[in-house]
C-alpha cells in the first residue's frame, strides 16, 4: 500500500453523537475540515444525531433534512431511513459502501448502519476506528492504534487516540486555526518590538463556578494594564459576571454570543490570556502558545485532577521549575472540587500568569511548538487508515 | 450476547469461528461514553494470544460452556491443580491460562471457584467478584487515617501486590475485586 496521498480516494463515514454542550460535534466539525484540507482528501459522510447542534457550527446544515450535501460532505441524520423515505440512504451508499468508519468517542453505530456493516450477505472487509477523547494521560500512547474487536472478524476495529506526544495521534491542525495562530503570533511580535497592544484581552470559557478569586486577580492586574475580559456564551458567563458585579465592576467585560468555530478560533488566538474548558478549546489554547488555565469537566471522586495533573506533566519540561509552581498551583486549585461539590475558592491565583512572570510566555510558546511538531492528527489518521484498510 | 463490560478474566466469547478467553485485564481508561479496557485474550483454537482494547459498546456471541465448582488443590510449578467438589477428579490448568486469577488464589482458600470447560477441556477459571485476602507486608499504617485518599502497595498472602489505603496494616484482611485486582474494602 503506497502513501495515503496517492492512490484511490477513500470514503470515510464519521459517526458522532452530541453528548453535551458542543464539544463532540465541535471536534468532528474541525476534523472534517482538516481532513478535507489534505492533499487527496477523502470523501466524507458525516452521520450525526443532533443536526440542530451541527447547524450552529455549520449554518449550511439543515436540521430538517435527513440526507444533504454540505461543503463537499454528505451529511446524514443518525435516525436513518424512515418508511416514507426508504431509498434515501440507499442512494447515499450506492456504489460507495461504508468501508472505513470513524466512530467518534465510542458513540456506537445506529441500527441501519450496523445492519449495513454486519450484513451477512456481504463478504467485504470493513474497518472501524474509534477516535477517542483527548487526554494527556500516559494511556493515550499505550492505547493508540491498539487493535480492538467487533462481533465479526470481517469488521475490524482499532483505537486511535489524540494526544500531546509523538506516541499518539497528535492534535488537529486545521488551516483556519493555524493561520489565525500565525497571524496573531506576528502581531504580538510587532507589539512587543514596537508598541504594546492597547488592551490586555482575557477570554473566559469555563464551567459554572465561583470566579471571585479570578476577578480579584484580574482587578489587581488592571491597575497595571488596561484589561478587557471577553466572556464566552454559556455556563461561565453568568457566574463570572456575578463575581464581577460583587467586586464593583473593576474592569471592562464583554459578554459574547455563541460563535461559530472559525470565529471562536480567531478570537482565542487573538487573546493574551485564556481560561478554557473542555478538550477542544484546551487543545486550541495549548496550540495558541499563550498562557492559559484549563478547567476540566468535574467528575466523581475529583477524577478530573488526574487529567489536569497529566496535562501539567506534559507542560512541565518547557517551564522553569520556579515559575511553573504558579501555573501548577493555579491549575490544581481551579479544578479541585467534587462533581457535585462546591468550589474551593482561593488557591487559583492567576496574577503571575497574567504578568507572564519568569518567562512563562516563552514556556507556553515552546510547549505549543512541541505540539505542532507532533504533526496533524488528520494526516496521521489518514496514514493509519491507508495501512489498515 | 456478552457486552464488553461483562467480560472478566476467565470469560469466554466468540468472534465468528474464533473462541476467545480473557486471560488478563491490562488496564482501563474511562470516558463519558464508558470504559475502554485493555485485555489479553487467548484464541482457544489457535493458542495464540493478543492484546486488545475493547470499548464498552461492543457485544459478542456467548459460548456454550460447562462450569464445574472446584477448589484449588495445589500448585506444582506453573501448573495449578483443581479438585472437582462433586466427582473429586483433578484438573490441571497452566498458570498462563489462569491469567490474572493465578495471583489471587492459594491452595488454602476455602471458597469455590468455577472452572470453565470448552469441548470437554478446562480452559479457564472464574472467581467470585470479591474474595478475601490477608496483607502479609506493607509499610506501617496511620492510625485514624480512614480517608482512603492516598494508597500504598501491599503484598497479599497470595503473593499479589495491590494498592491499599494508608490505614491498612500487616494482618489486615481485605476484599479484593477480582475483575481488576483492586482493593474493594477492608473486612470488618
Amino acid at each position: 500500500m503506497g502513501p495515503w496521498y496517492t492512490g484511490f480516494q477513500m470514503t470515510l463515514d464519521i459517526l458522532c453523537k452530541v453528548v453535551d454542550n458542543y464539544g463532540d460535534i465541535g471536534v468532528v466539525y474541525r476534523l472534517a475540515r482538516a481532513l478535507s484540507e489534505l492533499p487527496a482528501a477523502p470523501r466524507l459522510r458525516l452521520i450525526v444525531d443532533d443536526l440542530a447542534a451541527f447547524s450552529l457550527l455549520e449554518p449550511a446544515v439543515d436540521p430538517s433534512r435527513m440526507v444533504q450535501s454540505v461543503r463537499d460532505w454528505t451529511v446524514l441524520s443518525w435516525e436513518g431511513p424512515t418508511p416514507e423515505n426508504p431509498a434515501v440512504y440507499r442512494d447515499a451508499y450506492a456504489g460507495d459502501p461504508a468501508v472505513a468508519v470513524i466512530e467518534c468517542f465510542a458513540c456506537g453505530r445506529p441500527d441501519w448502519f450496523e445492519a449495513m456493516l454486519f450484513n451477512p450477505d456481504d463478504s467485504a472487509a470493513r474497518t472501524i476506528v474509534n477516535l477517542e477523547y483527548l487526554t494527556a494521560e500516559d494511556y493515550a500512547g499505550d492505547f493508540h492504534k491498539m487493535p480492538s474487536l467487533t462481533r465479526s472478524s470481517r469488521v475490524r476495529k482499532h483505537l486511535f487516540l489524540p494526544g500531546f506526544t509523538a506516541a499518539t495521534g497528535g492534535l488537529i491542525l486545521d488551516d483556519a486555526f493555524m493561520h489565525a495562530r500565525a497571524r496573531y503570533a506576528c502581531a504580538r511580535y510587532a507589539c512587543a518590538r514596537y508598541a504594546p497592544a492597547e488592551r490586555f484581552r482575557i477570554l473566559v470559557f469555563g464551567y459554572e463556578r465561583d470566579y471571585t478569586r479570578i476577578v480579584e486577580d484580574i482587578s489587581l492586574f488592571s491597575h497595571e494594564r488596561q484589561v478587557q475580559v471577553l466572556l464566552a456564551s454559556g455556563k461561565s458567563q453568568r457566574c463570572f459576571l456575578a463575581a464581577w458585579e460583587r467586586a464593583g465592576r473593576p474592569f471592562s467585560t464583554e459578554p459574547l454570543p455563541f460563535l461559530r468555530q472559525e470565529s471562536w478560533d480567531e478570537l482565542l488566538a487573538s487573546c493574551d490570556f485564556l481560561i478554557v474548558r473542555g478538550e477542544d478549546s484546551m487543545s486550541r489554547a495549548a496550540l495558541a502558545g499563550r498562557p492559559f488555565l484549563w478547567q476540566a469537566y468535574p467528575q466523581d471522586g475529583a477524577h478530573q485532577l488526574i487529567k489536569v495533573k497529566a496535562l501539567l506533566d506534559r507542560m512541565r519540561p518547557y517551564f522553569h521549575a520556579a515559575s511553573f509552581q504558579s501555573v501548577e498551583s493555579a491549575f490544581l486549585a481551579f479544578n479541585d472540587r467534587l462533581a457535585d461539590g462546591p468550589d474551593l475558592v482561593g488557591g487559583e491565583r492567576i496574577a503571575p500568569m497574567l504578568r507572564v512572570e519568569g518567562g512563562l510566555a516563552r514556556s507556553y510558546a515552546a510547549f505549543s511548538e512541541s505540539l505542532v511538531a507532533n504533526g496533524n492528527l488528520a494526516s496521521s489518521l489518514m496514514t493509519f487508515l491507508r495501512e489498515i484498510v | 450476547m456478552l457486552t464488553t463490560s461483562q467480560l472478566r478474566v476467565g470469560s469466554i466469547f466468540k468472534v465468528d469461528k474464533d473462541v476467545l478467553v480473557v486471560q488478563r485485564m491490562l488496564g482501563q481508561k474511562g470516558g463519558r461514553n464508558g470504559m475502554v479496557t485493555k485485555m489479553r485474550v487467548k484464541n482457544l483454537l489457535t493458542g495464540g494470544t493478543s492484546d486488545l482494547g475493547l470499548d464498552s459498546g461492543e457485544k459478542f456471541d456467548e459460548v456454550d460452556l460447562d462450569m464445574h465448582n472446584m477448589k484449588l488443590s495445589y500448585v506444582d510449578g506453573d501448573t495449578y491443580v483443581f479438585l472437582d467438589q462433586e466427582s473429586f477428579e483433578q484438573y490441571e490448568l497452566a498458570k498462563d491460562d489462569l491469567g490474572d486469577n493465578a495471583s489471587y488464589i492459594t491452595p488454602e482458600d476455602e471458597f469455590d471457584v468455577e472452572i470453565t470447560f470448552y469441548e470437554g477441556k478446562p480452559v479457564g477459571v472464574v472467581l467470585p467478584i470479591n474474595i478475601e485476602r490477608t496483607i502479609t507486608y506493607c509499610e506501617p499504617g496511620i492510625k485514624g487515617d480512614t480517608s482512603g485518599k492516598s494508597t500504598k502497595p501491599a503484598t497479599l498472602d497470595s503473593g499479589f501486590v495491590v494498592q491499599v489505603p494508608l490505614f491498612c496494616d500487616i494482618g489486615t484482611r481485605i476484599k479484593l475485586d477480582t475483575r481488576d485486582g483492586s482493593f474493594a474494602e477492608r473486612v470488618k
